[in-house]
């Protein structure tokens, strides 16, 4: 198609996601070092358990990126429902719990989260979705189908694995991918507006009901006044916190972190921006904000060049995963809002995330190469 | 939908764009450009957001960081050092002992612990698991909570391994279980030597004794774990062990201190409820000193208790009860000695008068109580006469049984007169009457200074805590009046308690040299080094050498003397010397005495002195000095062969029954023997160093000059009819009953209603001085 063979590679968006990993892993190593040690008596544990997922998914992204993306194309059904099979598998006896929490399955002695699956297979269903019925879309009827067809896979993952964090992600890919792929704004401004409404409602509810009923309840509280929980729901939040305002402007420097000495519970997941603010202070913290906002910025720029709409959509869904994940950790770790288990992708501990990030990032790098110039 | 783009959207890609099928559309575009936009205004607004938590509470959450961190410290218990005798015998130690603490939080981290937890818990130390459980349910978050207290390493070994990696036992599952070290206080021989041990506190405090007064030296330091911070403001984390506390070798000889608590028992067990409810006396009590360097051998008192169990009420039984101030309370009438608690009154006790007994109980009547020592004071007052040069020796006295002394007829223990007496038969008899005119030829002056020279009314400042402070309880010579003076002289009128009495004693006999009573002569480290050594030590010199000698030879004629009144002292096989003492309490004729018996042995070169003193005695005469006197010779029986001191006097056939009686029970083996060339001595009565004269040599020969002086006196007492019960001489005129050692009216009251003790009346009356409330 283009004028010249496909070569193109974007070297700018390589070098930020390698310098996001490697940073990610320092960062992994120093906020979890001390509990691994007394956790499992070897301190590079959730390191080397970051690693081996990391280097390969290094090796699927660069293997993704030579492929061409075209056959994502013609599975969006196959991807929809296998990734719905995967997280029903959590119920099987495949099914396999850490810290509580039932969330992964064991295939051949690797543990997978499905939601992480979900969240690749939505972004490749719904770019066909959207490419197989432009017209469609653009009908009140089809903008709510849009949306309709994630419920399904947010009920599963919500329903299953009890992750309304992910249930979340899935949703906001599919509003934002929808949000670029269709006219007009008034409907996706009217719909976030009524959200915000419905929140605000709630959370009225919520502060004059006080704590009962439902756990999430407490935790809306401990956002409202986590210092008033301070032993209970607010803890992780307040601890956070008091990370973030203990760095300063250049922090105490790589590994000095207090907070993870037992403080801040499992700090290498959600809550390892608050160590890396603490360590790295607001300089080191803005940093990283401005690499994940240039990773954006290429991801743009490649949707706006990509050789077809479907590879744009790709790429838009991609960045909509991306952006919603980083800014709705930030928020969490300010208490800006209430506490959901949200990672910081490439730099929190989680192996099927980094993998499936990766992958994403393959795909993205896919479509760069296609562009024609 | 093919659509050329407009090239200022894309201005950073290279190259123009080709004819694809589906491209991007403008509005495409614009749309996401407009999400980047909200994106990076999202990134900004966080930015902004954390801006704004480092500036506006930066500073509070750091503070907030630093004080949650673990500066915390733990204690690490230390070690009390030993307390062990003169041969290195333990009479207390310390041992770890280990506290059962639950961890619920831990243990309930994981499902799997419970279980298996619960059963190790159940099988090493059969706790009931029912409650655990309940506890751990009803306190899920508790992370400390004592299950067992001072459990010993064997006792929990067994869990330990069960927790320990690598043994055959361990178990994984079995969490949130930790032990807790501590130590505590062990005594192995129970009540042995309890007044002079004391004991501690829970907390490893010591409480009377040299547990109290060693207390520094026998704690060590704590050690401990904590964090700080350093510059950088780093939490670190330091371990500084603990210093285990000094040990104690004492003087007290294990198997001495055992023989004289054996014969005290064996006193109240013979004298118990005899003429009342109750021990065999309000106190009895025996120090045994080496009269050369003022080690203290043995020291013991009756009530005792065992240190393992200070707060047994038992021990209290039989006890004469004390009110809040510690004095002993009074019966209705005078002549009671004292009210003795019953199993109904220990009952009744509110917890503050438990303590107030156990008081009584714990503290250390060798050196806590005073007393008016009565006739054992006048070798003293022969020796500072001698001294002196206010008499020679060789005076004769006239006794009428009286003096006229300020008013007041003082008399004699034997108001029938003793006749003509001599300075050594005044000693001999325990004539009041000589000892009144000696004390008038020494005069106010001389005898107050010389009391103080003995030590009286100073602390001796033995390495003990709780001894009496005695301080005011004499006469200074301004105060002393011819009465005070007269009645000083036979040991009445001023307190004194006996370690003082025997510190003194001992510098009598030994050739004046006043050595400080002590009881600890090494303090070692818990490796076994000597870190200190206690040396004997010479305070000063009391009399000389010459007076010394004449002295010992006075007190030899108590024992060894015709009209001795402490022959009943003397042990099977040896020749010892000493005084005897009858005296009175206040209020004066109050029927209620002190007897006592001091003594050295052997008699012709003292190696030790033994003083024993019998507080208010459980018979309707208290006023028996032969009872203490048998108390001392019991324990002399067995202690002198127990000390390798040859025997030097021929054994009649009823002390060689007793002796092979004793050998059999004896807690330690006699071993000395009887030398022949000794034995022929004693024999003849003659037992004599060749510089001794002969009026030293055989006790109870009189001298020339003496015998010349007296005449043929025969006391008038010993023509009266004995009651063949008792033994005693009945004077036909009144029935008063006469003691035929001694010659003393027995319940008789010698002074004058209106002699007064030195210092408070009361403290000196009721002999008991508290030092703790």
């Amino acid at each position: 198609m283009g004028s010249r063979k496909d070569n193109y590679m974007d070297y700018s968006l390589i070098f930020i996601v390698l310098f996001l990993l490697a940073f990610g892993l320092v960062m992994l190593y120093s906020t979890s070092a001390y509990e691994a040690g007394i956790q499992f008596g070897d301190s590079t544990y959730y390191f080397r358990h970051q690693l081996i997922p990391t280097l390969a998914g290094v090796i699927v992204m660069f293997v993704l990126s030579f492929l061409p993306y075209g056959w994502l194309q013609k599975i969006p059904w196959l991807a929809y429902g296998a990734a719905l099979f995967l997280v029903v598998l959590v119920k099987s006896p495949l099914g396999w719990s850490a810290n509580g929490a039932n969330r992964w399955i064991r295939i051949f002695g690797i543990s997978i989260q499905p939601a992480e699956v979900a969240k690749v297979a939505m972004i490749i269903f719904l770019a066909s979705f959207i490419i197989n019925n432009r017209k469609f879309i653009e009908t009140p009827k089809g903008f709510w189908v849009v949306l309709a067809s994630t419920v399904p896979m947010c009920l599963a993952v919500y329903g299953i694995t009890r992750n309304l964090s992910s249930a979340v992600i899935i949703f906001g890919i599919a509003f934002l991918m929808l949000f670029v792929a269709t006219k007009g704004y008034l409907r996706f401004f009217a719909l976030l507006g009524f959200g915000l409404v419905a929140v605000f409602g709630i959370v009225t509810y919520v502060q004059k009901a006080g704590s009962q009923g439902n756990f999430r309840f407490g935790r809306i509280l401990a956002w409202l006044d986590p210092e008033a929980y301070a032993s209970g729901k607010g803890f992780q939040t307040l601890q956070s916190l008091y990370a973030i305002g203990s760095g300063g402007l250049f922090g105490k420097g790589l590994g000095e972190s207090m907070q993870k000495l037992g403080f801040i519970p499992e700090a290498q997941n959600d809550m390892i921006f608050s160590i890396i603010c603490e360590e790295l202070g607001l300089f080191g913290a803005f940093s990283v904000m401005l690499m994940f906002l240039l990773l954006l910025w290429r991801m743009m720029i490649i949707a706006l060049n990509a050789p077809d709409l479907y590879g744009a959509m790709l790429v838009v869904g991609v960045m909509g995963h991306l952006s919603i994940q980083v800014i709705l950790n930030i928020a969490v770790v300010t208490n800006t809002i209430p506490n959901t288990g949200i990672t910081l992708p490439f730099i929190s501990y989680g192996g099927s995330a980094v993998l499936l990030l990766l992958a994403e990032v393959g795909i993205v790098l896919s479509v760069a190469r296609r562009i024609v110039y | 939908m093919r659509k050329e783009q407009g090239n200022q959207q894309r201005p950073r890609v290279r190259g123009t764009r080709g004819n694809v099928a589906q491209r991007f559309t403008n509005r495409m575009s614009r749309k996401l450009l407009l999400l980047f936009a909200l994106i990076t205004a999202a990134f900004a607004g966080l930015m902004v957001r954390l801006v704004l938590i480092n500036r506006n509470n930066g500073e509070e959450y750091e503070r907030q960081v630093l004080s949650q961190q673990r500066y915390d410290s733990t204690t690490l218990p230390y070690r009390r050092g030993e307390i062990q005798d003169a041969g290195g015998t333990v009479l207390a130690y310390s041992e770890k002992v280990y506290n059962v603490i639950l961890d619920a939080k831990g243990l309930l981290y994981s499902e799997d612990y419970l279980e298996p937890t619960l059963e190790a818990l159940r099988k090493c130390f059969n706790f009931d698991t029912a409650q655990i459980r309940r506890y751990i349910s009803d306190n899920p978050t508790s992370q400390y909570y004592t299950l067992a207290k001072q459990l010993t390493w064997d006792e929990i070994s067994d869990f330990r391994d069960i927790q320990t990696v690598g043994s055959n036992t361990y178990d994984p599952n079995v969490k949130g279980i930790w032990f807790e070290e501590n130590y505590i206080r062990r005594y192995p021989n129970g009540s042995m030597a309890c007044d002079v041990i004391g004991f501690t506190t829970s907390d490893n405090n010591g409480l009377y004794g040299l547990e109290e007064y060693y207390n520094d030296v026998l704690s060590g330091t704590t050690g401990r774990e904590y964090g700080y911070l350093d510059e950088d403001s780093n939490l670190e984390r330091t371990t500084i062990p603990a210093t285990d506390g000094n040990n104690l070798v004492t003087t007290i000889d294990g198997n001495l201190q055992s023989i004289v608590e054996k014969y005290l028992a064996k006193f109240n067990e013979d004298n118990k409820n005899a003429a009342r409810f109750g021990n065999g006396a309000n106190n009895v009590g025996c120090i045994i000193m080496d009269v050369h360097n003022g080690d203290v051998l043995a020291m013991a008192s009756y009530p005792k208790f065992d240190l393992n169990d200070p707060r047994n009420p038992e021990n209290l039984i039989g006890m004469a009860s004390v009110d809040e101030k510690g004095n002993r309370r009074k019966g209705d009438s005078i002549f009671e000695s004292g009210i003795y608690i019953t199993e109904d009154m220990l009952n009744e006790m509110t917890s503050e008068e438990l303590y107030q007994n156990y008081n009584a109980l714990w503290r250390n009547f060798c050196i806590s109580d005073t007393y008016e020592p009565g006739s054992v004071a006048k070798p003293f007052t022969v020796a500072t006469g001698l001294e002196n040069g206010c008499i020679t020796g060789n005076e004769v006295y006239q006794c009428n049984g009286y003096l006229e002394v300020g008013g007041w007829d003082i008399k004699c223990h034997n108001v029938y007169g003793d006749g003509p007496v001599s300075v050594g038969r005044g000693i001999e008899i325990s004539c009041n009457v000589a000892m009144m005119k000696i004390g008038q030829a020494i005069g106010n002056d001389i005898f107050a200074k010389f009391q103080s020279i003995f030590g009286f009314g100073l602390k001796t400042n033995v390495d003990l805590a709780g001894e009496s402070r005695t301080e005011g309880l004499t006469y200074t010579a301004e105060q002393m009046g011819p009465t005070e003076l007269a009645t000083g002289t036979f040991g009445q009128g001023f307190n004194v308690d006996m370690i003082e009495m025997i510190s003194a004693f001992c510098s009598l006999i030994n050739g004046g040299y006043f050595y400080e009573p002590h009881v600890v002569k090494r303090i070692t480290n818990s490796s076994g080094a000597t870190v200190r050594n206690i040396e004997p030590r010479v305070l000063r010199q009391t009399i000389s050498s010459s007076t010394s000698e004449k002295i010992v030879e006075y007190c030899n004629r108590v024992v060894a003397g015709e009209e001795g009144t402490g022959k009943k002292a003397r042990p099977a096989g040896y020749m010892i010397g000493g005084k005897t003492g009858t005296a009175q309490t206040i209020p004066r004729g109050n029927r209620q005495y002190v007897v006592s018996f001091m003594g050295y042995a052997p008699a012709k070169d003292p190696q030790i002195a033994i003083y024993v003193v019998i507080d208010r005695l459980n018979n309707y005469q208290q006023d028996q000095a032969a009872y203490a006197c048998r108390i001392a010779r019991n324990i002399l029986t067995e202690a002198l062969p127990y000390l390798n001191i040859p025997m030097t006097e021929e054994l009649s056939d009823q002390e060689r029954a007793e002796l092979e009686e004793l050998r059999k029970e004896a807690v330690t083996p006699l071993i000395a023997e009887v030398t022949g060339e000794d034995g022929e001595n004693a024999e003849n009565g003659e037992g004599t160093g060749e510089e001794e004269t002969a009026e030293a040599a055989g006790g109870g020969d009189l001298t020339a000059a003496e015998a010349e002086a007296m005449g043929t006196y025969e006391a008038k007492w010993k023509s009266f009819s004995r009651d063949p019960d008792t033994g005693f001489y009945v004077d036909p005129k009144n029935g008063n009953m006469i003691d035929p050692d001694t010659g003393a009216v027995l319940g008789g009251d010698t002074l004058p209603e209106q002699a007064l003790v030195a210092g408070n009346g009361n403290n000196a009356s009721g002999l008991w001085e508290p030092q703790t409330p």
